[in-house]
């Protein structure tokens, strides 16, 4: 019987979150459409319309090795034309963002190939070749994975996922990188990751009411939903445990 | 969840306007760097500074912009000191760096072999005045003086106030009969059934705590201490007892100060470039006996793992790892959350708690229970983290994952240690609050962090050598552990708690238990956060000054 995946255990709201963000048959929402012009502006590593800047030659181009791994992965478009490696990065806050960073490096490398992710409590960092960085990051600004209000876009000067809200609930940003537009009551960044100014201002939309956060967080919480409420996560969590422990001391005393 | 008040409201209150339950407050608006007096005082220092070098120095206005959020000042856990960050930097904080030079200067050394060197191959006699005309040649020649030779030069004793050799044994007959100046007293430092525990322990032993001075380990390192140590004892004792300076016997002297001695710091591989009584080297349980609340306050266990986290915080994650693994800035905040404002000190509290109430008490958990050690551990992991997202106060004090981490993994480690006893079952709790912490938020702490908390609880229980030791013995140079910043404190508070649970006197060594409860020290061990506390308001008065040597 061929495997079938099953992503993540649970029936609680973020476990079935969890599952339904990993899964690259599910194709995620997309609740706004920010130009890809200005996904490349607020990143900031070329300017729209620039050419990719390349470490080698096309794939084609190049004499390559003999090599069978070669021959059985396909190279990403990137990698083909010999773009660089850049990065997008986005910190979420623990006040139900709507995703969090581990969620975040399960996701990308369950829906992407070619792509090599680091994670730390607050931010997210992905990096791949960048003409397919960009195809990404449009997608991961647009669909209900962001909320312009929990989630950052930052390259440096990342903490704030643990700071309360400000006034508007806008997660803290200690380079301001976006602000509140009171009249359209919607976020606008005004610097790039990594805080230089931008020409003009970028809207990335309305941030979502707190009860449609709730729906689509992947975060456990005490006054959201407890871990310890949905039974089967805490289990597989203990049982985790008790396996590794019990395997790394005396595996012949597990008999489950 | 228990509803009395929480330890850390205090702080909370003096931290932010608003309520500590409020998800809500306002940013941008507080004036930046300058709500910082120590930024202030820095600022106007790096100018004049800058001014007089011809150099540009330290500004406040270049990178990110400092004082963005309400400036945050911090509680030293169990005191009423309240800190800047800046003051609790270990370059800043002179307590903190003596507690290290404490450490580091010190080398124990037993007087049994060379006594018997004395006694058994030169035929001389050794009593109690001969032992104390030694103590007293060997008072002259630690801090830097000469006795063997007549043109020699010696140390400025303003230099090296702080460097002395003071005995301590089990043998309560000869220990009277040693002049009081040179004696650690285990009976008046210690209660009753602890000092007669390490009186059992030490036995008939006669061990010499060495202080070296503090200016040599700043000059040197630790590698200097058995060296000066075994030099200038070696000076004593040609000294006291009349021998040949050059006769092949006083070479065992020598090799009993330095190789029959007990180092704080076992030497470290090349590749960290540090000898013996560096931090690296020091296991967590000499670090735990290092730490002395229980023997001032021996009916609260509680007081005793959290000192000893913040002794672990501060030498190990602020001076060692801080130093080794990055230099710089930016271990500060991260290792000082696990001794300011009484988070750890709440979560370890309701520990305690939760062991009398539904465990039985101290050490009445059985260490095979593991599906019951799991419940407990399961329990305090989840007040922590509660607390965090009950309390956004709390969660910002600790606005990075790391501190998070550690602070709840401490507390979880801490639980399984008391409740059972054993140290080792509090370090799989800890493991178990890692996988957790992680499952719930999402998040932990940063790549090199989270790679050996998730692969840990497969080797807590594991006494192979290249793959475990029991946790008084391992240190920060045990394989994992080598680059877990901030965890280290943790790893200290954990067997410290699991022995001040037990009623135990002693971590891992009786002898250097005793060695740090001599109020000689400079730094009070059994006041980790209160020194510390004093350092920052400036008050600390450390040894190891050049001043004495400087005109003007």
């Amino acid at each position: 019987m061929a495997y079938k995946r099953q992503f993540y255990p649970g029936n609680s709201v973020p476990a079935k979150n969890r599952r339904r963000y990993m899964d690259p048959k599910v194709k995620l929402k997309k609740l706004r459409d920010v130009p890809m012009d200005d996904v490349v502006r607020i990143m900031g590593h070329r300017n729209p319309g620039e050419d990719y800047k390349s470490i080698h030659p096309p794939i084609e181009e190049g004499k390559e090795p003999e090599c069978p791994i070669r021959k059985l992965v396909v190279p990403i478009e990137g990698a083909k034309h010999g773009d660089r490696v850049r990065y997008i990065q986005f910190t979420d806050s623990v006040y139900f963002a709507p995703i969090s960073p581990y969620q975040r490096a399960w996701m990308y490398l369950s829906r992407y190939r070619g792509v090599d992710t680091g994670t730390l409590s607050g931010r997210q960092i992905i990096e791949v070749r960048e003409r397919n960085l960009e195809i990404m990051a449009k997608e991961m600004i647009d669909n209900e994975t962001f909320d312009p209000a929990l989630t950052g876009i930052r390259g440096a000067t990342v903490h704030g996922h643990a700071c309360r809200l400000d006034e508007n609930g806008l997660m803290f940003d200690g380079w301001q990188r976006y602000q509140w537009d009171a009249k359209k009551k919607e976020v606008v960044y005004v610097k790039d990751q990594v805080a230089i100014p931008l020409d003009r201002k970028i809207s990335v939309g309305k941030p979502a009411a707190a009860a449609d956060l709730k729906k689509r967080t992947t975060i456990f919480r005490a006054d959201g939903v407890d871990m310890r409420d949905d039974k089967e996560v805490t289990m597989y969590g203990l049982r985790i445990h008790k396996l590794r422990t019990l395997g790394g001391y005396q595996p012949w005393a597990f008999k489950e | 969840m228990a509803t009395k008040q929480k330890l850390f409201m205090d702080a909370c209150k003096k931290k932010f306007k608003e309520e500590p339950t409020d998800i809500s407050t306002k940013y941008y608006c507080f004036g930046g760097w300058k709500q910082s007096k120590s930024k202030v005082e820095f600022q106007k220092t790096a100018e004049a500074i800058a001014k007089k070098r011809g150099i540009p120095m330290l500004n406040e206005d270049i990178g990110v912009p400092l004082g963005q959020r309400s400036w945050m000042p911090y509680q030293l856990s169990h005191t009423d000191i309240y800190a800047e960050a800046d003051d609790l930097h270990c370059v800043n904080n002179t307590a903190i760096q003596q507690a290290w030079d404490d450490i580091r200067r010190t080398v124990l050394v037993g007087l049994d072999s060379p006594h018997q060197t004395i006694e058994r191959r030169l035929g001389k006699e050794v009593t109690p005045e001969t032992i104390n005309a030694y103590l007293e040649t060997v008072n002259h020649t630690m801090p830097g003086g000469a006795v063997v030779q007549e043109h020699m030069a010696e140390i400025n004793p303003a230099l090296a106030y702080d460097s002395y050799v003071k005995v301590y044994s089990g043998d309560d007959e000869l220990i009277d009969e040693i002049d009081p100046r040179f004696v650690i007293d285990i009976n008046k430092l210690f209660p009753k059934d602890q000092a007669e525990q390490l009186k059992k322990a030490i036995g008939k032993t006669l061990m010499q705590a060495v202080r070296v001075p503090t200016i040599c380990g700043r000059i040197m390192d630790g590698a200097t201490t058995s060296r000066h140590a075994a030099m200038q004892i070696s000076m004593a004792f040609i000294s006291s007892y009349k021998l040949a300076a050059g006769e092949a016997a006083i070479a065992d002297f020598a090799y009993s100060a330095k190789h029959l001695s007990i180092n704080m710091g076992t030497m470290m591989p090349a590749r960290r470039a540090r000898g013996p009584n560096e931090p690296g080297g020091i296991p967590f349980g000499f670090m735990a006996d290092m730490a002395q609340s229980d023997r001032v306050h021996p009916d609260d266990p509680g007081r005793a793992a959290l000192e000893a986290v913040a002794l672990g915080a501060a030498v190990f994650d602020q001076v060692y790892l801080g130093g080794y693994m990055s230099g710089g800035v930016g271990f500060t905040q991260y290792a000082t959350a696990a001794y300011t404002d009484n988070i750890l000190e709440d979560y370890v509290y309701y520990a305690i708690d939760q062991i009398k109430s539904k465990y039985g008490g101290f050490c009445k958990l059985d260490p095979k229970d593991l599906d019951k050690l799991m419940k407990l551990g399961d329990d305090i992991n989840a007040y922590a983290l509660e607390m965090y997202e009950r309390y956004p106060a709390i969660m910002e004090a600790h606005f990075g994952g790391s501190q998070r981490a550690t602070v709840s993994a401490a507390a979880t480690g801490v639980a399984g240690a008391m409740a059972t006893g054993v140290a080792d079952c509090g370090l799989n709790c800890w493991y178990l609050s890692m996988l957790q912490h992680k499952e719930r938020t999402g998040r932990l702490g940063f790549y090199g962090f989270d790679l050996q908390d998730q692969c840990g609880s497969a080797n807590s229980f594991a006494y192979r050598s290249d793959e475990g030791l029991p946790m008084e013995v391992r240190g920060p140079n045990y394989p994992n552990y080598a680059m877990n910043v901030g965890h280290l404190s943790g790893y200290t508070g954990i067997p410290k708690a699991a022995h001040a649970a037990r009623g135990d006197a002693w971590t891992a060594n009786p002898f250097v238990r005793v060695a740090f409860a001599d109020p000689a020290l400079v730094f009070d061990f059994a006041n980790v956060t209160k020194e510390i506390g004093r350092g920052a308001l400036r008050e600390f008065q450390p040894a190891g000054e050049r001043s004495a040597v400087i005109k003007g």
